[in-house]
């Protein structure tokens, strides 16, 4: 018997060592896609001009000519009444108040449900209004009810969740991958030093968002940071507990070596900040990811992690108000190039029928309590 | 209750290494062997630091294994205890950022976690209904009432008190007090205790069970009580070791208790196994996810991993059952 348990253990031994060696031969990042990646310049330097592409979204159909004049906007989210989309809301009344002749409101579900969401646009459409912005709970469950909107001369521009291209004119996206990467790897650069090692935390390796924007790092990497260090990538589904312990293992496999983690989800990120802080790994380790700003402001304020990357849900508002008020006007036409709004500036047409908001947000110790969501 | 058949007690001519090759057996130098292995590898894995990390992060999926194993022991199975846990989770962190006191926050979940089991075992025993079938109900009313009714959003700001994982007793970190006293007094109490001995005797044959005098109605819902009543202990474990709750039911996880359960010996086919191997179980599942880390094996081999583990666990119980009843010893 004992021989058989020494024979099974050394057996588990080499078995455990072959499959070591059989890993982490490859050039590619564990966890990113094989598309292809597009990574912007490296510092501060402009955004390049992507290529043009033809316009694809819809245009409403004898749509009445309210340019300069006052317009009736409904806002219809995902669903109200949670941090984000009240962020977003507010940002829709400032631009109102600052472009003057706006009237917004914000109205929808109080649950994520598509359903609930084609109701509330299809009684506002009964009700009859100047435009709606939506956020879509399903792309293509919406198309229809907003193509009703288009056919019936109301004005439709998408924010946050886009809808198949041609049922509304305009969406203004927040999160060009390249963007989120280049803000993500710069942050880890400035903070570990341009030749820390790292590892990332993310959910799976096939999740599609996940997948683009680690690929899109490595490329950002390799073009402006080339001396950065990947260690590894672990994976911790969208599991609490598990990115806390993965990021713990992390931590306590790679010892010194290890300057930093990327948390690529909401989830990985706290997880990852609170790994570090029960290591006593603060400033040590550095933590840069994506996530909320309530889940993270406990250690933005112990100073244990200095930047989180998302966009701004008031700036994504902002500039969606404008963006219905341009194309209103006509000043915003399919063929252009960009459009302006207000305090935001100039923002650029991409993909044909797509806003860009610009850069990725950083919350940080100074800003990170303006925000609750 | 002397009728009662009590298995793997009953070996009389037992020398020593049949005695330790028992499943705990087994599984205690799995763990002992699998850290020394992947010592070879990293020694870094087997500082304290990691070792201790490894029980304090999972220390939650062992309790809930207790809990578990005493009900696939009893014949039965409950797939909704994921649920559950995500369910008491929000309710003790809404509890206290509402800013109830700390003990209600911690008391409540525990109190509802027996509450909803013993309901779900009142449907099985007295309905008639399979488990699988009501547990499967009410994973999805848990799941999706979850879901409705924080609308996806996280609880924050928990004060600081409520952080039960974070405190110590006797200078061992709390859930591995917890893990350690809930396994010795669920283990001591199902051997020792004629209720515990219940348990076994209604899950090896409920018919022969209530000719001996055991109720096995009863059993089982004091056994989902009981279940329920670990998931509000594990809650606490898991809701309080991080700084925001979930407002997702953690995925997966009555997957990995009941891996834990199965690979710790507890038979499916109900009436064998102890909480003692449950919780081993558990320690090899949370030490494998972390060796796969520390030896560079893709993550993409853990679920096989984990499988490849169930399946050479049931496959020997089934073989060690065949061996017995050739040598004409009833189970």
């Amino acid at each position: 018997m004992k021989a058989r348990y020494l024979t099974t253990a050394a057996a588990a031994a080499l078995a455990l060592a072959g499959l070591a060696t059989a890993a982490n031969a490859a050039g590619k990042w564990d966890g990113g896609d094989d598309l292809a990646t597009s990574p912007l310049e490296c510092g501060m330097g402009p955004a390049a001009p992507a290529a043009p592409m033809k316009y694809d979204g819809g245009q409403p159909t004898n749509a009445a000519d309210k340019a300069g004049k006052e317009i009736v906007v409904v806002d219809v989210p995902k669903l109200i009444g949670i941090g984000y989309f009240n962020a977003t809301a507010k940002g829709i009344q400032d631009a109102a108040k600052d472009i003057g002749n706006v009237k917004a409101k914000t109205d929808g579900p109080t649950e994520a449900k598509i359903d609930e969401q084609i109701k509330f646009i299809d009684n506002y459409i009964t009700s009859g209004v100047d435009g709606i912005l939506f956020a879509a709970n399903d792309p293509v469950a919406i198309a229809p009810v907003l193509k009703k909107a288009l056919s019936k001369g109301i004005h439709v521009v998408g924010y946050d969740a886009n809808s198949t291209p041609d049922a509304r004119e305009w969406f203004v996206n927040q999160s060009p991958f390249n963007g989120i990467a280049k803000s993500m790897v710069d942050a880890m650069a400035k903070e570990t030093g341009e030749d820390g090692s790292f590892a990332i935390v993310t959910s799976t390796f096939t999740t599609p968002n996940q997948a683009r924007w680690i690929a899109e790092m490595q490329a950002y990497a390799a073009k402006c940071h080339p001396k950065l260090n990947w260690l590894e990538t672990v994976e911790a589904q969208e599991d609490n507990n598990l990115s806390f312990n993965q990021a713990t293992t992390l931590i306590n496999k790679h010892g010194d070596k290890l300057k930093g983690i990327f948390g690529m989800t909401s989830v990985a990120t706290p997880a990852s900040a609170e790994a570090v802080t029960k290591a006593g790994q603060c400033g040590k380790v550095a933590v840069v990811g994506l996530a909320t700003p309530n889940a993270m402001k406990p250690y933005v304020h112990s100073d244990c992690v200095k930047s989180v990357v998302l966009w701004n849900p008031i700036d994504l508002g902002y500039a969606a108000t404008y963006v219905m008020r341009a194309a209103v006007d006509g000043k915003l036409k399919p063929g252009d190039t960009s459009v302006d709004a207000g305090k935001l500036g100039k923002l650029n047409v991409i993909n044909g029928s797509e806003i860009l908001l610009g850069a990725p947000y950083i919350f940080d110790k100074a800003n990170i309590d303006k925000f609750d969501f | 209750m002397s009728a009662i058949p009590v298995p793997r007690l009953a070996l009389p001519r037992a020398g020593i290494f049949r005695r330790f090759a028992s499943q705990e057996a087994l599984l205690a130098l799995a763990v002992i062997g699998l850290a020394i292995a992947v010592g070879f590898v990293n020694p870094r894995f087997l500082a304290y630091r990691n070792l201790a990390d490894i029980l304090l992060g999972n220390a939650y999926i062992a309790i809930a294994a207790i809990g578990m194993s005493m009900v696939i022991i009893s014949g039965n199975i409950d797939i909704s205890v994921g649920a559950l846990i995500g369910v008491l989770a929000t309710v003790s962190g809404s509890l206290a950022v509402a800013g109830a006191p700390t003990l209600v926050a911690w008391i409540v979940p525990v109190v509802l976690g027996v509450l909803v089991m013993a309901a779900q075992g009142a449907v099985v025993a007295y309905l008639r209904i399979p488990a699988i079938v009501v547990t499967l109900g009410m994973m999805s009313i848990l799941k999706g009432g979850l879901i409705s009714v924080t609308g996806g959003k996280w609880i924050t700001d928990l004060p600081q008190g409520f952080h039960l994982a974070d405190l110590n007793l006797l200078g061992v970190p709390m859930p591995v007090a917890i893990m350690v006293v809930a396994t010795a007094l669920a283990a001591l109490w199902m051997r020792y205790s004629a209720s515990g001995r219940a348990i076994y005797a209604t899950g090896g044959n409920a018919e022969a069970a209530r000719l001996c005098g055991v109720n096995p109605q009863r059993t089982v819902v004091m056994v989902f009580a009981l279940h329920g009543f670990f998931a509000g202990i594990a809650t606490l474990v898991y809701a309080t070791q991080l700084r925001v709750i979930q407002s997702t039911t953690p995925p997966g996880l009555e997957l990995t208790v009941i891996t834990a359960a199965v690979v710790g010996g507890v038979s499916i086919l109900g009436g064998v196994g102890t909480v003692v191997g449950a919780t081993l179980a558990a320690i090899l599942i949370a030490e494998i996810t972390s060796a796969l880390v520390f030896v560079n094996i893709s993550p993409y081999w853990t679920d096989s991993l984990r499988g490849g583990l169930i399946l050479a666990t049931v496959i020997a119980d089934i073989v060690r059952r065949r061996r017995r009843a050739s040598r004409g010893r009833r189970i």
